[in-house]
This record gives structure tokens, C-alpha cells and sequence, in this order.
């Protein structure tokens, strides 16, 4: 245990966080490639071409005429994510203050987080029908447990001095308002603002369950193959994205969102009888209620088949996490400005926007088509959503850096200047998503991945909830796991000058 | 157009109230429905709409159509109150009068008194039209459509379990679940399941508009026959909107013969139905698990 020992030089040898981060990757990889042959790869395909000609011409050739109620589905899908945004905010910040200190707060967000948007949205359905109110508090609760996990980060990481400065006895609120927020504000902002886009999102997936934003229609028109009208409104969804700068300008924010409330209505009556059903009865299983444990027992027996379903959960999740963390290597290059021309950069971003802005479902469906039914085409389209949208936060934390030896070629700049200082921060930031693939594993059960999310699917499909319910608990306790396990392996020494690198 | 049938209405209520005072409130709610076409769910709301402002008509209530995604919140909305009556699918049906008991199907379509679903087969499987489900397609991938289709998935999984006495993924290499029966054909002529199950009707329509390549694609048996989509009226409906209102829904639905309303659906017409005629339905789910 000497220190000649420690820094004894050699590949990938010492301790050096270069060294401990390359080290780190590399284990990942090789247990991600050690995983593999417990994966389901096999590729079965046929002649994908004609249906894949006509998705491409959708795309090319989109009839914006298809689109129903345009403007009001714009509307809605900005409204719902930005009302949905600000109560998570309402929610979250004060769960914040209090995160470092309660375990219990800690697990209670990353329970709510671990369940999708599109869960919540069929829990809520249940009790406010399709309304806005479902919306809403389907964004808001996941939501609520995100900011309060990276609001903490951020003030955890301010400077400690100010607070020293404060009289003894000042209470937490005080302490947050004179020196926290003053010198975190920024932070705070930019990662609401980032988390805004995800919203966008969110807003538009929950069309997919049947609230009237852009995703309502999305979803029928590419279910159905009226391939036009789905790039229609893919190409609104991506100019929405990629004109988010300008309309989403801090000044015109509060008076967009404002003037979006009125198209949230009508708003529905709550019938507290139907929210005391849903949470007494319906989420239990009756042999439960009545006190019947032989019932209980033949009610967990035919609970599907859970350790398959978590291993594949699991596996999917670990490829995932890998193929995002490869592709966001390959992928940033291409939209920084550091590399290529106007035009190579433009074209880079434009792909990041596709990319990370297409549904999953849909970059699953169009790699179903092109591989076979498979693990292949979920892990693929996982690893190229959340890949590209780690690569577009990445950039941006390019974007602020300065180059400080001029002269370097590509390679140089990208080996030397840049990745030493960008790759803490990707890392961090791949263990965040790995949360988030592990969610939206859910989401692919279409390609026939017995996922958890899949069964979750099934259980609320033919409207067993208790099941559902049953579920879902797993799958928060699952994350609640992965969670802990995040934030011990996660490499923190570096300080995260970004916090939208998390 | 919206002013003469609330004019009607209001008449109707000063008249009815006359005679049973407590009526009179809830003469003026609003009757819902709800109803997802098994194809073709395009300009949603515009073409129900029309629907709505028949039946506001034939029984002087207000009628809105509330559009819906899936089954699964049809039949919630359905068991909330939300929506009144419903275009339900078979199995959709069973589970809403399950949970909303005394409920009644009314009338179903004229094609859902006898309706198929088509099994097929992409050419490269080499299987041609038979007469029952030949051997060969033991260890083959297959799709079926969404996860609680009574034409996509109920009904066809019942007749390969009678056929081969075993549970689908024992039997298939891969079975997976496409969503939606446009999607069922098209994945299958693409060649990425060799097999799949369809709503006969869709096939048809598909096939008439030009959408399927039949060298790659064809129908290699059809099931039985098997009673599929019904209007669903929720029991307490006379409470809410008056005696005799479950009739009169009834008739409207029956008398319904317009085109135009009835291509939204799409039927050619409607006739009477009834609870016991989803019995075979009711015995299918819950032996497949999917009803309890």
C-alpha cells in the first residue's frame, strides 16, 4: 500500500481520475459485452424495404393538410409541459431542501421516477378520466422526484462559505433564499429549462393514451401507415424542438404559459368516490381485502413470471446504458462547434434533434421492421434516443469551453482538450439515464421484450390494476436499487460545472 | 344546427317535468358516447360528431362524443360514468358490463353477428389457403394485433390453442403483439413475423384500397364465426335521462341508416343484440386469463 505502488505507470494503471473513469467505462463495457449472449440478437428479416420507403417518404413528403386541430394540439402540448413542469418545480423544490438529510425522502422520489409518464397517466385516468388534470399530475409527480434529486445536487455543490457567514440558528428557508439560490440561480434555471424540453416530450407521449396533444394523433396516423400525415406532424414536433431557444425565451415563458391555460379545460369534477374506490379496492387484490391468505398465495402465483421479466428489464437496461454511452461518443462530435464546418454542424444538430426528438416507439418499430422481432431493435432504438440526447447535452457543455492550444488537429483537440473535460460529466450523466432507459424499456413491449413494463401494459390492458399496482411497486423498488447503486459507483470528485450534465 | 335540438329539449323537459319534478335536473345533462372504429381512426372527433348530433336529434338530449385511444380507457370511462354508451369490441364489451352491472349490449353491426378473423402468412412460409391450420406452422414467428383485440387476439388465440392444444409462445419461435390490425398486415408482408391474426374486415378494406402486396402476403385460414363489436348503454341510463330512454337509444341506434354515419363505424347497418350472446366471448377470456 505504498504510494510508489499506487502510481506505479502502466495502461490504464494508477490513480488518476483519467485513469479511474477509463478504468470505470471500460468494466461497463465488458460486462455489457458479457451480457450479451444472455440477449436475444437474433436477426430475422425479410423485405422491410417497401414499408420502409413509404415511412421515408412520409417524412419527405409531409401533408400538413392531414393534421386536425393543428394549432389547438401545439397548444396543448406546450401548455401541459409547461404547467406540468412548474408544479413539478412546486413540488420538487421543497423535497429538495430536505434530500441530503431523509432517506425517505430519497427513496420516495426515486419511486415516483421510476414509473413512466405514460403510467402515471393510465393511473390517473382512472380517477379524472382523460382531462388535463391526468396530464398534469402525470408530469408533476415523476417530475417533482427529478428536481428534487438534481435541485439537491446542484445546492449540495454551491460554495459553503456564504453559509458560514450566516448567525447561527438561521433556518433552512433563509439559508436557501440569501445564499443558496443567489449563487445558484443559474444552474437552477438552465436545468429547468432543459428539463422543460423533456417535458415537450412527455407532453407528447401522453397523446399516446388519448389527451389531444400532438402525440394523439401521431400515434393513429403511424399506427395505421398514413405515413403522411405522421411526418407531418413529426416535422411540427422537431421545429418545435429546434426553435425552442426563441419561443421558449425567458421573457415570453410566463406570458406563453399563461396565455396556454385556457386551453387545459375543461377542467373535470373530481368525484371523490371514485378516487376512494380506486386506492381502497381496485389496486388490491381481493383475496386481500378479504382477508383471505390462501387467495392471496394463488393471486402472487399467478403474478407473471417476475424474475425473467426483471432479468430482461435489467439486461435491457445495462445494453442500453452502454449503447447510449458509445453512440453519445460518436454522436457529439458531429453538432460542436469545435469540429467541421457551418454546414457539418448544422446537419449534426439537425440529427440530434431527429434523433432524440422521434418517440422511441417509433425508432423501435422502423429497426423491428429492418432486424426482426428481437432484443436488437429496443436496445437500438434506447441506445439512439437517449445517446443523441446525452451527445446534445454534452455539446452544450463543449460549447462554453475555450480551447487552450491552438493548432491541434481534430483528433488532438477531441483527445487532448476536450474529452478529458467533457467526460466526467458524460459519464455522470450516463448513470442518470441509465434510470431513464430502464424506464423506457417499459414502452417496447410491442416488439415482444417481456419487459416489467410490458406486463405492467397487459395488467392495465385488461384492466387488472391490482396486478398493475403490484407491478409497479417492483419496478420503483428495482429503481429505488439501481438508484443506490448509481450513486455510489457514479464518479463525483470532478465538479460538474453543467448541471444539465446530470 | 346546435340551437334546435337544446330548443327541442327544453321543451321536452317544461313537458316532462310536469309530471316527475325530479327528472327535471337530469334532463339536462349530457348523454356521452364513446366509440373507436376498428379501422381507419382518422378525423376522430369531426366524423362522431355527426353521429352525436343524430342521437341528439332522435332523443332530444344533448350528445357529445368523447374520443378515445384504447379500449382500456373506453371502458374505464365507461365504468366512471364518463360515457354512457360505447362501441365496444367483444371482449371490451364483457369486461364494461362486468364492471357496470346491468348493462346491456343493444345492437352490434350486421357483419358482427358473424365475424372472422384471417390468419396470415407471408410468402416465404410457402402455406396456402386451407381448410384447417396446417401443421407447419409450429415454430414459426406470429403476431397478433393489440393485446385485448377480440379479432387481433382473443378469438385467434382460442382456435390455435383448440387446434394445438398448446399456449402460443410454446408453440411459435416468437410471438409478439403489433397494436393494431394495419400494423398486424403490414408486418407480416414486410416478413418480420412469418404469421399474424387479423380482423377480417380490415383485411378486406385493406385489400380493396390497394394497400396489400399479395405475393407477400395471403390468407391462409379463417376462424369460425363469432359475435364482435356492440353499442353498450350503461344500466341507470332511465334514471338519468328518463323512462323508456334505453328503448329509445335502441331504436336510434337500429333506425340508424345514413351512409355517411354509419361508414364511420364501419358497418353496413345495426341489429338487435343482447348480453347472452357474448357467452362464448365471456368463456374465452377467462380461460385465457384475460377476465376475471
Amino acid at each position: 500500500m505504498s504510494t510508489a505502488q499506487a502510481t506505479r505507470p502502466g495502461l490504464l494503471a494508477g490513480d488518476g481520475i483519467g485513469a479511474r473513469l477509463a478504468r470505470h467505462s471500460l468494466w461497463l463495457v465488458v460486462l455489457a459485452a458479457l451480457a450479451i449472449p444472455l440477449a436475444d440478437l437474433e436477426v430475422l428479416s425479410r423485405d422491410p424495404w417497401a414499408e420502409l420507403g413509404r415511412m421515408a417518404m412520409g417524412l419527405a413528403l409531409p401533408d400538413f393538410t392531414a393534421i386536425e386541430t393543428p394549432l389547438q394540439a401545439i397548444g396543448l402540448t406546450i401548455a401541459v409541459a409547461f404547467w406540468g413542469t412548474l408544479a413539478g418545480v412546486v413540488l420538487g423544490l421543497p423535497l429538495a431542501l430536505v434530500y441530503a438529510r431523509s432517506r425517505l425522502v430519497r427513496a420516495a422520489s426515486a419511486a415516483v421516477r421510476a414509473v413512466h409518464e405514460l403510467f402515471w397517466a393510465l393511473l390517473f385516468l382512472q380517477v379524472f378520466g382523460l382531462s388535463a388534470l391526468t396530464a398534469l399530475a402525470a408530469l408533476a409527480i415523476p417530475y417533482a422526484g427529478i428536481f428534487a434529486k438534481v435541485y439537491a445536487e446542484i445546492l449540495e455543490q454551491t460554495p459553503q462559505a456564504p453559509q458560514t457567514a450566516l448567525p447561527e440558528g438561521t433556518g433552512r428557508l433563509a439559508r436557501l433564499a440569501y445564499t443558496e439560490l443567489p449563487q445558484a440561480f443559474a444552474q437552477l434555471a438552465a436545468y429547468t429549462r432543459y428539463r422543460f424540453e423533456c417535458a415537450l416530450r412527455s407532453s407528447v407521449l401522453l397523446g399516446f393514451v388519448g389527451l389531444p396533444t400532438l402525440g394523439y394523433q401521431l400515434e393513429s396516423a403511424f399506427r395505421e401507415g398514413r405515413y403522411f400525415e405522421a411526418g407531418a406532424l413529426l416535422w411540427v414536433f422537431y421545429l418545435l424542438i429546434a426553435t425552442l431557444p426563441w419561443w421558449a425565451h425567458r421573457r415570453l415563458l410566463l406570458p406563453l404559459g399563461l396565455a396556454s391555460v385556457w386551453l387545459l379545460g375543461p377542467w373535470p369534477e373530481v368525484d371523490p368516490g371514485l378516487l376512494w374506490r380506486f386506492v381502497s379496492e381496485d389496486i388490491w387484490p381481493r383475496a386481500l381485502l378479504e382477508g383471505d391468505i390462501g387467495g392471496v398465495v394463488t393471486w402472487l402465483a399467478e403474478l407473471p413470471d417476475l424474475v425473467g421479466t426483471v432479468a430482461n428489464t435489467l439486461l435491457l437496461g445495462l445494453l442500453g446504458t452502454v449503447g447510449a454511452l458509445l453512440l453519445a461518443l460518436v454522436l457529439w462530435p458531429l453538432a460542436s462547434r469545435h469540429f467541421g464546418n457551418r454546414v457539418s454542424l448544422r446537419i449534426g444538430q439537425g440529427l440530434l434533434i431527429f434523433l432524440r426528438s422521434t418517440p422511441e416507439l417509433m425508432l423501435a418499430f422502423v429497426f423491428l421492421l429492418l432486424l426482426g422481432p428481437s432484443l436488437l431493435p429496443a436496445w437500438l432504438a434506447l441506445a439512439l434516443h437517449n445517446g443523441a440526447l446525452i451527445a446534445f447535452l454534452v455539446c452544450r457543455h463543449a460549447q462554453a469551453i475555450e480551447l487552450g492550444m491552438p493548432g491541434l488537429p481534430a483528433s488532438g483537440r477531441l483527445a487532448y482538450e476536450l474529452l478529458p473535460r467533457l467526460y466526467p460529466g458524460m459519464l455522470a450523466l450516463v448513470y442518470y439515464r441509465a434510470e431513464v432507459i430502464l424506464r423506457e424499456s417499459a414502452l417496447l413491449g410491442m416488439l415482444g421484450v417481456a419487459t416489467l413494463g410490458d406486463n405492467i401494459d397487459d395488467a392495465f390492458q385488461t384492466l387488472m390494476f391490482d396486478v398493475a399496482f403490484a407491478l409497479l411497486v417492483i419496478t420503483a423498488l428495482l429503481n429505488i436499487a439501481v438508484d443506490a447503486l448509481a450513486r455510489r459507483l457514479r464518479p463525483c470528485e470532478p465538479p460538474m460545472e453543467d448541471p444539465c450534465l446530470r | 344546427m346546435r340551437s334546435l335540438p337544446s330548443l327541442t329539449s327544453v321543451l321536452s323537459v317544461l313537458s316532462l317535468g310536469l309530471f316527475s319534478l325530479p327528472t327535471l335536473a337530469d334532463q339536462s345533462e349530457t348523454f356521452r358516447f364513446t366509440a373507436i372504429p376498428d379501422e381507419d381512426e382518422s378525423r376522430l372527433v369531426e366524423r362522431f360528431s355527426r353521429v352525436a348530433d343524430y342521437l341528439s336529434e332522435t332523443l332530444d338530449v344533448d350528445v357529445e362524443y368523447v374520443p378515445v385511444k384504447s379500449y382500456g380507457a373506453a371502458v374505464t370511462a365507461f365504468r366512471n360514468d364518463q360515457v354512457q354508451l360505447a362501441w365496444f369490441g367483444g371482449l371490451s364489451g364483457v369486461q364494461a358490463r362486468r364492471l357496470v352491472p346491468g348493462s346491456q349490449a343493444l345492437a352490434q353491426g350486421v357483419e358482427d353477428a358473424a365475424f372472422e378473423s384471417y390468419f396470415i402468412a407471408h410468402s416465404s412460409t410457402g402455406l396456402e389457403a386451407a381448410e384447417q391450420l396446417p401443421d407447419e406452422i409450429e415454430g414459426k414467428t406470429f403476431t397478433f394485433g393489440a393485446k385485448t383485440s377480440t379479432s387481433g387476439r382473443l378469438m385467434p388465440e382460442h382456435y390455435l390453442r383448440e387446434r394445438f392444444d398448446a399456449a402460443p409462445e410454446e408453440l411459435f419461435s416468437r410471438v409478439g403483439f403489433s397494436g393494431d390490425h394495419s400494423r398486424t398486415i403490414a408486418l407480416v408482408e414486410a416478413g418480420t413475423y412469418e404469421l399474424g391474426a387479423v380482423n377480417f374486415k380490415v383485411w378486406d378494406a385493406a385489400l380493396e384500397n390497394g394497400d396489400v402486396d399479395t405475393d407477400k402476403v395471403s390468407v391462409i385460414w379463417s376462424t369460425p364465426n363469432y359475435p364482435d363489436y356492440q353499442w353498450t348503454l350503461r344500466g341507470d341510463a332511465d334514471e338519468a335521462f328518463g323512462e323508456g330512454f334505453t328503448d329509445r337509444v335502441r331504436q336510434a341506434l337500429l333506425e340508424m341508416e345514413d351512409p355517411e354515419l354509419l361508414a364511420s363505424f364501419p358497418r353496413s347497418g345495426f341489429i338487435p343484440a343482447d348480453n347472452s350472446m357474448y357467452a362464448p366471448i365471456e368463456t374465452v377470456a377467462e380461460s385465457l386469463g384475460l377476465l376475471r
